[in-house]
């Protein structure tokens, strides 16, 4: 039994019970955590598109209020919003809200306004950040789990080896080898997921990064809208 | 609605990415090597069938020809005496002069016939010259294809020979056990691995199988062979031990 292909599945069958376990929990977070990878792919580019949209929109010089009627509706429509369009409904509707009221201090009609463009903010950035850590787990605990099988499966073939009579290579080869497979399925599931959870964790900073810019663009029209009055 | 979606293409993509990395190493390659036989010795005889011999065709028509000619003749020469007979004498002359007029044709379809013949044999050579070039060409191309194969059998042949001589089997060795074993080969000739593929299911018999292969270990005429050819046929030498002479 040498490092020949059919002795893979060979070895994979013949592992004992603890390496076998192992390599169950490797293959599962394998698994798991490209359909993060995947899923969060697609959600962190169409975020980005449409804050892309949004903001073209937005500066594109139309309405505020048509816009905001717009949006919910839309809203209202599909039945979920994400992104960028909240924070504005948000501020928005908390704008109006507060400048519609009898007593409008300007003062207190910015503060509550920010403040909901705040939550709307803190719960995209939740948003965007589910999952990552799931991909920050198996980055970083699947190589310790692969290297885990690995010692045991060496211990039993040391094992072993003390009880035959003569110790040859070709008695602890298959078992070195059986061990080995731990690992190699360990990094096999870890290096995706580092790389993902990198690149991902940076692009939702850059995503939040811009919201809150917008946000604070949005915060300052407003604020010369109040104070014009 | 568009989680949902997303999350579903992440699990395809998974799944069809975990499905490609296990189908490449777990489907076995099918590696290029042949199984050797391992008999005790004895000498095959075989029968070689040369080119067969093309029967030439010709002559035996050329007088099937003239067999037939002479029938015809027979025929026709019946016919005219029947026809004498009935005539009476004073048909003589004309008789006389037909018959001449008839043996000079008879002639000439000798003649041609003749001709005919001397045309269909020269047919015949050009035809066997052709077939000739043909299967030599044919010969050409095959050796120069079934060079590395030639090679790689002289070489499973010295394998063959080697472990043979170095195999004793063992008392429980009956006919019709099988142990197909591969062995495990580096370039110096040294067998590095044996793994029993298909067990005889006696245990002695299948040890006596790879000590064998180990009393034969180094098989030091592999070095002289083309390193290409190595890897691509003795890396691994798939051996089968069958005891085909025994009664029992």
């Amino acid at each position: 039994m040498n490092e020949e292909n059919l002795s893979i599945l060979s070895l994979i069958v013949n592992a004992s019970l603890p390496v076998q376990a192992v390599m169950g929990i490797l293959f599962i977070a394998s698994v798991m955590s490209w359909i993060m990878i995947v899923q969060r792919g697609i959600f962190l580019s169409q975020a980005q598109n449409n804050f892309k949209d949004f903001e073209d929109t937005f500066w594109s010089g139309v309405d505020l209020a048509q816009y905001y009627q717009e949006l919910t509706q839309k809203a209202k429509d599909i039945g979920i919003s994400d992104g960028i369009e909240n924070v504005f409904r948000a501020g928005f509707r908390e704008f109006n809200r507060l400048s519609h009221s009898d007593k409008a201090d300007p003062d207190a009609v910015m503060e509550g306004t920010d403040r909901a463009m705040r939550v709307a903010l803190s719960r995209e950035d939740e948003k965007l950040g589910v999952n990552l850590p799931f991909l920050a787990n198996v980055a970083s605990v699947s190589p310790y789990i692969g290297l885990l099988g690995t010692v045991w499966g060496i211990m039993d073939t040391v094992r072993g080896l003390g009880m035959m009579q003569q110790a040859t290579l070709a008695a602890v080869a298959p078992g070195i080898s059986e061990a080995l497979i731990p690992t190699a399925m360990g990094l096999f599931a870890a290096i995706p997921a580092v790389i993902a959870y990198n690149r991902y964790a940076a692009k939702v900073e850059g995503i939040n990064t811009s919201y809150e810019t917008f946000s604070d663009e949005f915060s300052s029209i407003l604020h010369r809208q109040v104070y014009s009055k | 609605m568009t989680n949902y979606l997303s999350y579903g293409l992440g699990a395809i993509g998974s799944i069809c990415i975990h499905g490609l990395v296990l189908s490449v190493l777990l489907i076995p390659g099918n590696g290029d090597t042949q199984a050797i036989v391992i008999q005790p010795q004895y000498i095959n005889s075989k029968l070689v069938e040369l080119a067969p011999k093309k029967k030439v065709v010709v002559p035996k028509r050329t007088k099937e020809d003239t067999a037939e000619k002479k029938r015809e003749r027979q025929r026709r020469l019946d016919a005219s005496k029947a026809k004498a007979k009935a005539k009476t004498n004073a048909d003589a002359l004309k008789k006389k002069k037909a018959d001449l007029d008839r043996k000079e044709r008879e002639r000439l379809a000798l003649e041609q016939d003749k001709l005919e013949r001397e045309r269909l044999e020269e047919l015949q050579r050009q035809e066997l010259a052709a077939e000739f070039a043909q299967t030599l060409a044919e010969e050409q191309s095959l050796i120069s294809a079934q060079e590395d194969e030639v090679a790689a059998n002289s070489y499973r042949q010295l394998i063959s020979q080697r472990l043979s001589e170095n195999w004793s089997r063992p008392p429980s060795a009956r006919r019709g056990m099988e142990t197909l074993i591969r062995l495990q080969l580096v370039p110096t000739g040294r067998v590095v691995g044996v793994t029993i593929l298909t067990s005889s299911g006696d245990s002695a018999f299948d040890r006596s199988v790879e000590q064998a292969a180990f009393k034969a270990a180094p098989f030091v005429e592999l070095q002289q062979m083309a390193p290409s050819l190595f890897e691509k046929k003795f890396r691994q030498v798939d051996v089968s031990f069958s005891p085909l002479d025994l009664r029992l």
